[in-house]
């Protein structure tokens, strides 16, 4: 895109951009930087900052509790990233594939997404729940003993459902939009043709809507590290032992329960290189294998 | 290769009725074309050949079996669509054996040699590995013609399969697709809203308007003995004029009178109906030409606008309130506001009910279409 002289005079153009730059800055970049060069202090409201270096880095190193929280938080991004998105593909290729009923299907898809997420955690704590939860008789009837509030492992698969369910909606308007997008020609040459409903999803429509999924990759990835902290904060406080301990809810922890803002300010300085370094992966593979046109 | 036949079949949209109650006989191993304005239900009636929408009411035959409900896939029907359709993300020749392989009903070995004979035909051996973004107008369009032929289906439909390419290319590949058919000899229908694609291509036409079939005829019989008004003005450019005139009758003469003129209509069936009541007369912009000096036949017309085409001068002249265009020899002297005498090649008029449009006379009718014609009239 060239340059366009859109304001001949550049005081006017700096009062227009004058609100957003404030925000930007007094909310997002300054606090950036505070965090960065908080990471090097053993901060505490009662004794003041010391200066430390890099011990709190140090601390994060060696600590199994943070490195069982990295695995945790990877594990549980990943599977958020994975569950989302084929639930979500399924689901909007269903929606995309009737003729009657497609915006109460779609709507009935959307509505947990619109839940603010805090309510949506406690929707799901409600459904879940391992004594009055409406579900849990049915699950128990399976033969699994429902007691997520002591059991890791079912804790952690608990929140994932929550946090899956939560984002399914947003992956499904994208989706279906992409899908709507390809052309009806494209399905009437495979209906043509003999290709099977699968095949014409995952060798037609996958590719075609790639740049969409590649974009959903990173929100998701997102969504996956800092978007669920709502609902373990409501439902499993990190817990049990651990298992649901993911970093942004660890960092929160060390912040806001602990008061050691130099130690949780190492950890988002952690946290932050950490996903965008994943994203800048994200993007070049997308680059080698989305499908851009042309 | 098959024939197809279509049987009281009618297609409604939500109340709209897009194809109404149509019958249609494909021969086997015929060029079909269909041709009609815009929503004459024309790609609809396409449609609903390859199965790609339901018929309403009335049954889809191709050979002895019946199609109507019967899936796309398993029609063993091709189809090539305007805008290609072709998968953006594949390269040529995956775009063409993707159905193929999908299927699972050919070997690899047939596939790649089916593949080979029809690249071979359409030329298109050195684009294979590109992708569809690689490749002009044209080029799309072979591959997507490739990949209707390596089927080797029963029936090939095309939905106006030329419409996206400039003119050039397009009356190129109008010769091409002719020499294909006479190649491979399987039934084809054509949809185009182009009446020169559809009279060059097809042996027989099949001329829709609001949904109904108007006619269906060889092209030249369709322009010789259009059986409608609608039909006689679709086809032909300039369109056939229409003058407003009373038959007159005087023993065994019978004269097509307007205001200006007097015209007379040499003797053929339907005039005797036709006598004594209005009519519409139909006369070609090229059977009217501009006399040297007036006489009995010729007719007076005021020239108001002058279109040099080169190998012909196309006017538009009025007579009375009425007007119609000719073509007259290339530099002929005349010049918007002159007024010239105009004859009438008697041998090739018409007459159309004013009301329902339905042809009564065609004067070259003596001549008894089943004589100049070996068409099967069935279809």
């Amino acid at each position: 895109m060239s340059t366009r002289e859109v304001f001949t005079d550049h005081l006017q153009a700096g009062v227009l951009l004058l609100p957003t730059m404030v925000v930007s800055l007094v909310f997002l970049y300054y606090p950036t930087v505070r965090a960065v060069g908080l990471s090097f202090y053993r901060a505490s409201l009662a004794q003041g900052d010391v200066f430390v270096g890099l011990d709190n880095y140090r601390r994060l190193a060696t600590s199994s509790e943070y490195l069982q929280s990295v695995l945790i938080s990877v594990l549980f991004a990943t599977c958020v990233v994975v569950g989302v998105m084929a639930v979500a593909l399924c689901v909007s290729f269903l929606i995309h594939e009737i003729t009657v009923g497609k915006g109460v299907y779609l709507v009935a898809v959307i509505w947990p997404y619109a839940l603010p997420p805090a309510v949506a955690g406690l929707v799901f704590l409600f459904i879940a729940h391992p004594n009055i939860g409406i579900f849990t008789s049915y699950i128990e009837a399976l033969g699994v003993d429902v007691n997520w509030f002591s059991h890791g492992p079912q804790a952690f698969v608990v929140v994932l459902i929550a946090a899956v369910w939560k984002q399914v909606g947003y992956n499904v308007i994208f989706m279906t939009a992409a899908l709507g997008n390809v052309p009806e020609s494209l399905t009437e040459t495979a209906e043509l043709d003999g290709v099977s409903r699968t095949q014409r999803l995952l060798r037609v429509y996958v590719p075609i809507i790639s740049p969409t999924l590649v974009f959903l990759v990173i929100m998701n990835t997102i969504y996956g590290f800092f978007g669920t902290f709502p609902m373990v904060d409501l439902m499993t406080k990190g817990g049990p032992a651990g298992a649901t301990n993911i970093l942004i809810y660890d960092l929160y922890r060390t912040a806001f329960q602990f008061y050691e803002f130099g130690f949780a300010s190492a950890k988002s300085v952690v946290l932050f290189i950490a996903v965008g370094l994943l994203m800048y992966g994200q993007f070049r593979l997308s680059d080698r294998y989305a499908y851009y046109g042309g | 290769m098959t024939d197809v036949t279509l049987q009281d079949v009618r297609k409604e949209f939500d109340g709209v009725v897009a194809v109404k109650n149509i019958d249609l006989q494909i021969p086997d191993g015929a060029f079909v074309t269909v041709v009609g304005p815009s929503g004459c239900g024309k790609s609809t009636t396409l449609r609903l050949i390859a199965g790609l929408e339901q018929a309403t009411e009335g049954t889809i035959q191709m050979g002895n079996q019946e199609v109507t409900g019967v899936e796309p896939k398993d029609r063993d029907v091709s189809m090539v669509f305007q805008n290609y359709a072709l998968y953006p993300h594949m390269t040529a020749r995956r775009n063409i054996t993707f159905g193929m392989k999908s299927a699972g009903d050919f070997s690899d070995e047939e596939i790649d040699r089916q593949v080979e004979e029809a690249t071979a035909v359409l030329d298109i051996d050195d684009l294979l590995d590109r992708k569809p973004g690689e490749l002009s107008g044209g080029e799309r369009q072979r591959v997507a013609l490739g990949r209707a032929l390596v089927r080797d289906p029963e029936v090939f439909l095309m939905d106006e399969p030329l419409s996206n390419l400039d003119a050039k290319l397009r009356i190129k590949m109008r010769a091409e697709l002719a020499k294909l058919h006479s190649e491979f000899e399987t039934t084809t229908i054509y949809v185009t809203h182009d009446q020169t694609e559809a009279m060059t291509l097809g042996d027989r036409v099949v001329v829709m308007n609001d949904g109904r079939i108007q006619q269906v005829d060889s092209p030249q019989r369709l322009y010789d003995y259009p059986e409608t008004r609608f039909v006689a003005e679709f086809i032909g450019d300039p369109a056939m004029n229409m003058l407003s005139v009373d038959i007159s009758r005087d023993g065994t003469e019978y004269e097509a009178v307007g205001p200006t003129f007097r015209i007379p209509l040499p003797e053929a069936d339907g005039l005797e109906t036709a006598a004594g009541a209005q009519a519409l007369l139909g006369i070609r912009p090229e059977s009217l030409s501009v006399a040297d000096s007036a006489d009995r036949s010729s007719f007076p017309a005021e020239v108001t606008v002058t279109e040099p085409l080169g190998d012909s001068l196309l006017l538009e002249c009025r007579t009375g309130d009425q007007e119609f265009k000719l073509h007259a020899e290339p530099r002929t002297a005349v010049e918007p506001g002159d007024r010239v005498a105009l004859t009438v090649e008697t041998e090739r008029l018409h007459l159309f009910d004013p009301q329902t449009g339905e042809a009564i006379y065609h004067a070259a009718a003596a001549q008894s279409p089943e004589v100049t014609s070996t068409v099967d009239s069935t279809i």
